[in-house]
């Protein structure tokens, strides 16, 4: 399957993740790894399964490196049905009330330009006992799986 | 023959720098030198105790010396051990990341007088940095001046009950200063009007959370910008904030004229905004105005080139401003730079080891020991037990290495 990794950070910690899943799923999968800042959302693509990596920002807001994908997906309002995604949020339970945000917010852009989501959003606590990756890699596995019967069918 | 940058300062932005050069060219060889023992500058003494999340990029960091080939040299300070024509002889490319320190003062009459404080003393002494001063006895009625996330971080550690602490790696020193403090009320002033303050919304929400407080916040004011609006809700939201024995109370819109007080503080008097003098008393002044130091150059920007083959990052080149996320792009800006200046350069030749010889030179496996060290049996309620005196760390730190040798 051709699958897109693509991240939205401003310190790195899911630019870091992002490369981990992308090399974890090298061997089995043709995989690209993108910040989200050089990616043009008119140019999605069916046959293409996308893990999306957020961390969040400001006030539950988006990283800054998300910042003109999110801008550029409002004004372009592109047709993304058939495009299938998952996410993985990365944030801080220090955040209380906004706790992941980040992710929630990419994962409901996509959707409501009719992009399909592919198993549940998970979230990393930088405060929280648990390595990323270590969160990151079964989810990551089980979304693809699930995936692979979806991506593409009727592309 | 692989090219060889030095970076002098093993903070946020020097190791952002180290990170960007090794992603685009693994094959580069690079070192990254601290006068510290310990790396990661600011990350360890500066970004707040009880902020564990934010120090978290420190994995990535570990990352750089674990994997992408970049090499530690601690406990080398540049003016004293070595010097930059040395370090420049031996390398293609030398960046300074040496950060910005020093405390700015506030500058007015009696802005020396015993009892007032810069926030980078103070917060080095809480953090255990080796160098720092002790904490002094702040008084009932501490008086924090500044409108930045420096300033929040002080009131809210000084805020703090102690079960509001679990978490942080706070050491038993500082733990214990703060639980007796005896700190009645906390007066945060700042200079410009509510709306311009510095401070991140998100800073100021952390405070609702706090148990033993009650907030008072004056002159509020009004906004213009969708920024000052902002901060304004977030102020709005934390006036009458809480019924605790510890007030807090925020004033805004004061220009400080003089500290007072006969050879220790009593006040700081102000000029208030209808044009009046207004006094504060206060039993000691906490100054979280910025940093000052000895900066890159005259122009300060993000990818500053010296001289050929010289370089600053990070506080060093920007300023003392800007956070992780802001250095974090300015390193990755100054690396292209750096590349593109080396493609350009002619080759240099084979040249010996300038760093691995130098002595007491803690390599990043001593700080692998001094920081199993510090985190295998941290006491309850704390994720690290920071080892503050520096003939300690480097004893752990060396440990080892002796004992490979044998
Ligand atoms: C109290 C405080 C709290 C902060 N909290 C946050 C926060 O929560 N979030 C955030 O994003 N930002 C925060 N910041 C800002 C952040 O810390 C800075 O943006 C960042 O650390 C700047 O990185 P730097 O690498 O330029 O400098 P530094 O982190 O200061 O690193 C400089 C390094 O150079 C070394 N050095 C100095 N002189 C020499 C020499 N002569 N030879 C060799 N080595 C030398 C020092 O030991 C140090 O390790 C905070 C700043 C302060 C002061
Ligand atoms: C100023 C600031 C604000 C943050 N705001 C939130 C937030 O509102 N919600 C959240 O879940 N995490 C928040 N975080 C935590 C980050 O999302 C978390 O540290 C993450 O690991 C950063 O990943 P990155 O390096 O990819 O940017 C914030 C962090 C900082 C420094």
């Amino acid at each position: 399957m051709k699958i897109a990794v693509l991240y939205g950070t401003e310190t790195g910690n899911a630019e870091m993740l992002a490369e981990d899943l992308a090399a974890e799923l090298e061997g089995d999968h043709e995989v690209v790894c993108k910040n989200l800042s050089a990616v043009d959302p008119a140019g999605f693509d069916a046959a293409t399964f996308y893990i999306l990596v957020s961390s969040t920002y400001g006030d539950g807001d988006l990283p800054a490196s998300a910042q003109p994908f999110a801008k550029a997906v409002e004004a372009k309002a592109p047709d993304l049905s058939g495009i299938h995604f998952a996410i993985f949020g990365l944030g801080d339970s220090e955040y209380h009330d906004t706790f992941n945000g980040g992710g929630e917010k990419l994962a409901a852009l996509m959707t409501a330009r009719g992009a399909v989501q592919v198993g549940e959003r998970v979230t990393h606590d930088a405060s929280g006992p648990d390595m990323a990756e270590d969160l990151a890699f079964p989810w990551a596995r089980a979304v693809v799986e699930t995936a692979a019967n979806l991506v593409g069918e009727d592309a | 023959m692989s090219r060889r940058v030095a970076i002098v300062g093993a903070g946020p932005s020097g190791c952002f720098v180290a990170q960007a050069l090794l992603k685009a060219r693994p094959e580069l060889q690079v070192d990254v030198l601290d006068r510290l023992p310990v790396p990661y500058g600011l990350v360890r003494y500066g970004v707040a105790a009880d902020h564990q999340g934010t120090k978290a990029i420190t994995r990535q960091f570990s990352r750089l010396f674990e994997r992408q080939g970049a090499r530690f040299f601690g406990n080398v300070a540049i003016g004293r051990d070595l010097t930059l024509e040395a370090l420049r002889e031996a390398y293609d490319a030398v960046v300074i990341a040496t950060g910005l320190a020093a405390d700015r003062r506030l500058g007015v009459p009696g802005d020396d007088l015993a009892g007032v404080y810069g926030a980078g003393r103070i917060t080095r002494a809480l953090y255990e940095h080796p160098d720092a001063e002790p904490l002094p006895p702040l008084g009932p009625r501490p008086l924090i001046v500044g409108n930045g996330n420096v300033a929040i971080d002080l009131l809210r550690l000084l805020a703090k009950t102690p079960g509001e602490l679990d978490g942080s790696d706070l050491g038993p020193g500082p733990t214990a200063w703060l639980a007796g403090s005896g700190i009645e009320e906390i007066t945060i002033l700042g200079r410009s009007p509510a709306s311009a303050a510095r401070f991140d919304a998100v800073m100021l929400k952390e405070l609702v959370r706090l148990g033993g407080v009650s907030i008072s916040v004056e002159d509020l004011g009004t906004a213009e910008t969708e920024e000052g609006t902002r901060t304004l809700e977030a102020l709005a939201a934390l006036r009458g904030h809480g019924t605790g024995a510890r007030r807090i109370r925020f004033v805004f819109a004061r220009r400080p004229l003089a500290v007072e007080g006969a050879g220790h503080v009593t006040g700081l008097l102000c000029a208030a905004p209808d044009g009046g003098e207004e006094r504060f008393a206060a039993t000691s002044i906490l100054t979280a105005i910025g940093f000052d130091g000895e900066t890159a150059t005259a122009q300060s920007g993000s990818a500053v080139r010296m001289a050929p083959g010289l370089y600053g990052a990070g506080w060093f080149a920007r300023g003392p401003r800007g956070t992780i996320p802001d250095n974090r792009a300015d390193a990755q800006a100054l690396a292209s730079l750096i590349l593109a200046d080396l493609d350009a350069m002619p080759a240099t030749g084979q040249r010996g080891e300038l760093l691995a010889c130098l002595p007491g030179v803690v390599t990043y496996d001593g700080w692998t020991r001094i920081d199993a060290a510090e985190t295998a049996t941290p006491p309850p309620g704390r994720c690290r037990a920071k080892i503050a005196d520096r003939a300690a760390m480097l004893s752990l730190a060396a440990g080892g290495d002796q004992k490979e040798s044998h």
